[in-house]
């Protein structure tokens, strides 16, 4: 594998520590899951729609930033061909366990997302869920979705919304108030956290534009009636979710 | 005219009553048109249009109609739609000082009585896709375009939105309002205003075959002026985008 740049290496470092105290576990649950399901509140996918009317079956797809591979595990069992890239040996071990547990095999790949080693075109399918779309560089890890998918190919990704990290400051969870500045918005290091990227909307249309995406759906997520503040991420409590959104769900397909 | 909704004669109403210190206010701040928004910014710098010069255009809420007679003398052939009379009358003066015509229309966005496929260019400047429900302008700025033709408008932003202080009449730092369900917005004096979420309009233009081109989130420079909004609000815009610019084009199949 290529050095890897000091913000992935320290994204490693984060997440070989978050997969010993929590990913580790929460995989395992998420591999057990049937159902597909989103984000911090488990928004079901057949409320959503993030993946309506994109054929499945026999489909390559690639997750950029797999993690424990739970995603591209709910994709193989609706017939996908996947391939998970990480850039964490931990996870990507988890995921190896899982694989065997489940009798589901699909390549996993140590990797870094915004340089994959896979030929240009290959995928109908990139799918990220808080990998790249937060822990690499949109501006790099874009041009690489858009090398690797086919023409007519869809990219899905679940990243937080602009305006929960609007109201994020140093302590969690997030205000009711503005504390960020949008214009400008770009990298963000959390004390205790790694290196994550955030852009505008108006940012993300036109990157997935200059790229040759065409847009075709933002999800904002809402916490549902019922929802509690998640055991592990706390960056947000569902009050807040149920009113603001705290994370959105991009799809955009390939010209 | 038949089938005005509640909240088109509300506005009406209500602008037909502003109309004339609206214009004593506001009138020579935009009197160059070809300017966007409460700041002015140039077209020449945000270049939303292109060139315009053989353009069928049609501007909703078109006001005094400046952005339309910098349209004409840019080559385009501007229709101007209003839904107060009074404002009309701003519009047909300056014409008349100005020495041009072209059609100036009284309707509501909401249903133009115009037929299919007619320009090449909607446009609106902090008009109609305010002041009317883009549940209804969407699908008619859609049918009113040309298969290629596109949209371009300015308007508030959902953030704008979350932190109005009505009482102050300023945006402030609080989260004051939700954002799910963002929609209508009845002001205090009389207007009715309307706003989606990013997704919602998003899922808008697409339901009604329109391709999502930009979205310019406008920043004022350091110390810009405007007679619409105070200092404290261009401060605050300097932070985030207190207006924004749609552009979507009508699928060409």
């Amino acid at each position: 594998m290529a050095e890897l740049s000091p913000e992935a290496a320290r994204n490693r470092d984060l997440w070989t520590q978050t997969n010993a105290e929590y990913t580790h576990e929460q995989g395992r649950r998420a591999w057990a899951q049937e159902e597909i399901s989103w984000g911090i509140w488990s928004l079901p996918e057949r409320e959503v729609g993030a993946l309506a009317g994109i054929e499945l079956e026999g489909a390559d797809v690639i997750e950029l930033g797999c993690g424990t591979g739970y995603v591209s595990a709910w994709l193989a069992r609706r017939g996908a061909r996947p391939v998970g890239v990480d850039v964490t040996p931990a996870q990507l071990e988890t995921a190896r366990q899982l694989q065997l547990e489940h009798g589901l095999d699909f390549p996993l790949l140590e990797a870094d997302a915004q340089a994959v080693p896979l030929p240009d075109a290959s995928f109908d399918l990139v799918v990220s869920e808080y990998g790249a779309s937060i822990w690499c560089d949109p501006y790099h890890w874009i041009p690489e979705a858009a090398r690797l998918l086919r023409p007519g190919g869809r990219l899905v990704f679940l990243c937080n919304s602009t305006l929960v990290i609007l109201c994020s400051d140093d302590e969690e969870p997030a205000l009711e108030r503005l504390v960020q500045t949008q214009f400008g918005m770009h990298r963000f290091e959390w004390p205790q956290g790694g290196v994550e990227y955030h852009i505008s909307h108006g940012s993300w249309i036109a990157l997935l534009r200059e790229h040759g995406f065409e847009v075709e759906a933002l999800h904002e997520l809402q916490a549902p009636a019922d929802a509690t503040t998640h055991e592990h991420y706390g960056y947000v409590t569902a009050d807040w979710g149920r009113r603001w959104p705290a994370e959105e769900l991009w799809r955009a397909r390939k010209r | 005219m038949s089938g005005l909704s509640d909240h088109a004669r509300r506005n009406r109403e209500f602008w037909d009553r502003r109309s004339d210190e609206y214009h004593e206010r506001n009138a020579a701040f935009i009197a160059g048109g070809m300017a966007w928004g409460v700041w002015q910014i140039p077209e020449a710098e945000l270049n939303v249009l292109g060139d315009v010069s053989g353009l069928d255009v049609l501007e909703l809420g078109c006001g005094a109609a400046e952005w339309s007679r910098a349209l004409l003398a840019a080559g385009a052939r501007p229709v101007g739609l209003d839904n107060s009379a009074k404002r009309l009358e701003w519009a047909r003066r300056a014409n008349e000082e100005a020495g041009v015509g072209f059609p100036l229309l009284h309707a509501s966005a909401e249903d133009v009585p115009l037929a299919d496929g007619s320009f090449d260019l909607v446009m609106c400047d902090w008009g109609a896709m305010t002041f009317a429900d883009p549940y209804l302008t969407v699908p008619e700025v859609a049918r009113l375009l040309r298969p290629g033709g596109f949209a371009a408008w300015t308007g508030g932003t959902p953030w704008a939105w979350v932190t109005y202080d009505e009482g102050r009449d300023a945006h402030g730092t609080e989260l004051l309002s939700d954002y799910f369900g963002l929609h209508r917005w009845d002001d205090a004096e009389g207007s009715v205003d309307f706003m989606l979420p990013y997704g919602e309009w998003i899922r808008l233009f697409r339901r009604s075959g329109l391709a999502v081109e930009d979205l310019i989130e406008v920043r004022p420079p350091e110390g810009a002026r405007s007679t619409y909004r105070t200092a404290e609000d261009a401060a605050w815009a300097r932070r985030w985008p207190l207006e924004q610019i749609w552009k979507v084009r009508k699928e060409a199949r």
